[in-house]
């Protein structure tokens, strides 16, 4: 492995002439959106390659180009292998650029020539994974979630020892092309971290559902685990088909995670009483660890593993290499060949979303006719597409925009809930009553709270930082 | 993925000292000599070192800085990136890519406080602007390694990690910036080569350590007679020098 070769020179490129435009490229269709800035698909000119272009969007700045960019940008240059996504190159735009509704674009502030935008390269990948996941009738085969598991695994096991933390682990940043291959993505929360783990960091990362407990604590000293216990919750999606911590708020968060991991303190988890928030969310009845009971429905070796990943303690959470040695990858049915995965058309969840609604509409307009405005969806083949995005627009008017925000190459970060309260409510999987309990057919008896996807979820993948991006980048030491 | 460093494609890209000592084409035009080009990068550095202490930023900062700033002269022309505007916007950056940000406005309200010349006074939207153009000259290519990282553990290998000689080194590798040899030299050799300085001046016996570590000692060697080279010129290099090497970049040729 690399590690300790990368990066130990001071390298300069061989000499350039600056950056090319973005006129270098065609572009052929949006694939995400977020605060950071659009996404594109759009393909070379002069070769034809496919790529996808990430806009940086420069005019809010008044701090020049943004450090969220610089960071990402850093980290991606030191990176270097096939499960990390590939920054080919970095184009700007020089003239003022006409905006989605064709208005010509605000003339540079400060006359500065690059606010026409600054774009990032990166190859083209043709799925995330909950894009692909959603996918009405998509079921993984085992062998599959191995395979996406163990080259996920092998990509943050090379970040970690890279010394970069990734900080936002969720399926929609994990890429993944017609030959199989997975791609970290989005290093826009990523940094560089010394082994000491004396430096404060913020605690203000990793999308919600994702968040390991000590984050949500609120400390600020933490290291690789926090993306081991995103990858654990990965895992147990897949194998359940939907989301397992589907929080609302950092409280409700919580909860779901002592609900199933049981509550912690100094026996599991020494030193949890000194963490700022251990108090403050210390449940008031007893809350044991039910992991084992409510996925007991899982394969004895996936169990083992999933137990190890989502340990309260980080401390004693199995580490990226540890993982990879699991019994669980090394036990018939083996991992796949990437090669031979089924080839899908592309799916990203800026798309899939698109296309949902698209469905739900037309779902709407068939029971309008049928007066019934309360029905629950018709089951799709493959339900758990249908659980983990509860697809019931049936009473709002309002469509949900594909305003999807949560693709890989950009997405919002520092906005609440983006598309909040109006997503999930009416009728519903729930309503319909077809699975009973929050955790499916193992646990009929899990409790739940508001169930998984009760009231105002924030939606899957909403960052829910807070605040605005300035502050984010500015006021805390990251 | 590269197996090792001597075979990592970074190690290829460390420039040689021709390219690095490559005065270009409009400078030249301009009377720009290699003892300018080098004065002027050194009075730059300097410039870095002061404005980071009034704005109270780390060492490591400085170091990134001073390094974009050699780095952007590799590839541009002094005559057309002003040093006075492209070495605040250095530090600018730099204060970014190691997450110790200093705001725009703080750094011109210094720079007007260090310098009343109106040559050094440059405006927000003239680092923003320089911004951009610095991290073209770079490629965004903004990670520096530095021989800090490696002292210590190095110090406390041969068994010299007292105070004094940590002082010592660590102002030596301080005053290496002072030089090109972060863009030529491999940041782990920049470091042995002040405790070989530190070892010799402090009469420390270390030829048995260095022996061995498997370093080529004769590059050891060489970047500190370069560094000593450095110290003894040092007290040539004057403010007036320094000006009139300033003063050739504004003749229009």
């Amino acid at each position: 492995m690399t590690i300790e070769a990368l990066g130990q020179v001071n390298v300069t490129e061989s000499p350039t002439a600056g950056s090319r435009s973005v006129d270098c490229f065609e572009k052929l269709e949006q694939i995400g959106e977020g605060t950071y800035g659009q996404v594109y698909m759009a393909k070379e000119i002069e070769t034809g390659e496919v790529v996808a272009l990430k806009k940086i969007r420069m005019d809010n700045e008044r701090e020049g180009f943004p450090i969220t960019a610089i960071r990402e940008i850093k980290i991606l240059k030191k990176l270097h292998h096939e499960n990390v996504i590939k920054l080919k190159e970095i184009v700007t735009s020089d003239g003022p650029e006409k905006d989605e509704q064709g208005r010509p674009g605000k003339s540079s502030i400060h006359g500065n020539k690059y606010k026409g935008g600054i774009y990032m390269v990166f190859e083209y990948m043709d799925h995330d994974l909950t894009g692909l996941a959603d996918r009405p009738g998509m079921r993984f085969t085992v062998p599959q979630i191995k395979c996406y598991m163990r080259q996920l695994l092998t990509g943050l096991h090379y970040c970690h020892v890279n010394q970069v933390l990734h900080r936002d682990i969720k399926g929609s940043n994990l890429l993944i092309d017609n030959e199989g291959n997975v791609k970290l993505a989005d290093f826009g929360l990523a940094r560089s971290f010394s082994n000491d783990q004396n430096a404060n960091l913020t605690n203000r990362v990793i999308t919600l559902w994702y968040r390991p407990p000590e984050l949500l604590l609120g400390t600020t000293k933490y290291g690789p685990a926090v993306d081991m216990w995103s990858v654990g919750c990965i895992f147990a999606e897949l194998l359940q088909g939907k989301p397992i911590f589907p929080g609302k708020d950092e409280p409700e968060q919580l909860n779901k995670i002592y609900e199933l991991c049981g509550a912690p303190d100094e026996v599991n988890w020494p030193g949890v009483s000194k963490i700022p928030y251990y108090n403050k969310f210390k449940p008031t009845r007893q809350m044991k660890r039910r992991l084992r009971e409510v996925f007991r429905h899982f394969d004895r070796h996936a169990l083992e593993l999933l137990e190890k990943m989502l340990t309260l303690d980080p401390a004693q959470r199995i580490t990226a290499k540890d993982a990879l040695d699991a019994e669980y990858f090394w036990t018939d049915p083996l991992p796949c060949d990437p090669k031979s995965l089924p080839k899908y058309e592309s799916s990203h969840e800026f798309q899939t979303k698109k296309k949902r609604q698209q469905r739900q509409n037309e779902e709407m307009a068939k029971r309008q006719k049928m007066q019934h405005p309360r029905l629950p969806p018709i089951q799709q083949p493959g339900q758990h597409a249908q659980m983990r995005s509860g697809p019931n627009q049936t009473i709002h008017s309002q469509p949900q925009v594909a305003a999807g925000p949560t693709h890989h190459y950009g997405k919002p970060r520092g906005r609440g809930a983006p598309y909040g309260s109006n997503n999930m409510s009416g009728g519903g999987p729930r309503g319909s009553g077809s699975s009973g309990g929050g955790y499916g057919v193992g646990a009929p008896n899990y409790p739940q709270q508001g169930g998984p996807y009760g009231g105002s979820t924030a939606g899957r993948g909403s960052n829910m930082m807070g605040g605005n991006r300035n502050q984010q980048q500015y006021g805390w030491q990251q | 993925m590269a197996a090792n460093f001597w075979t990592s494609s970074h190690y290829k890209h460390l420039l040689d000292q021709e390219d690095v000592d490559m005065v270009n084409p409009l400078d030249k035009e301009k009377g720009i000599t290699l003892e300018d080009f080098k004065l002027i990068k050194m009075h730059m550095a300097n410039y870095i070192l002061k404005l980071a202490q009034q704005v109270k930023v780390r060492q490591r900062v400085v170091a990134t800085a001073v390094t974009y700033m050699r780095r952007v002269y590799t590839k541009k022309s002094m005559t057309e990136y002003d040093p006075r505007l492209v070495a605040p916007t250095c530090l600018y950056l730099a204060s970014k890519a190691e997450e110790s940000t200093v705001q725009a406005r703080l750094l011109v309200f210094y720079i007007k406080k260090l310098y009343a010349d109106d040559k050094y006074r440059y405006e927000i939207k003239d680092i923003l602007e320089m911004e951009m153009k610095v991290l073209e000259a770079l490629n965004y290519y903004l990670v520096v390694y530095h021989p800090y990282r490696s002292l210590s553990p190095l110090l406390q290998d041969a068994g010299l990690n007292d105070l004094n000689m940590t002082q010592l080194t660590w102002g030596l590798v301080n005053d290496t910036y002072k030089m090109d040899l972060i863009l030529v030299h491999p940041p782990h050799l920049i470091a042995l080569a002040c405790i070989y300085i530190a070892s010799v001046l402090r009469e420390k016996d270390t030829t048995a350590w260095f022996e061995e570590l498997r370093v080529d000692m004769n590059v050891v060697k060489n970047i500190s007679m370069e560094i000593l080279d450095f110290y003894e010129s040092n007290r040539m290099f004057t403010e007036e020098r320094i000006n009139a090497a300033l003063q050739k970049l504004t003749l229009r040729p």
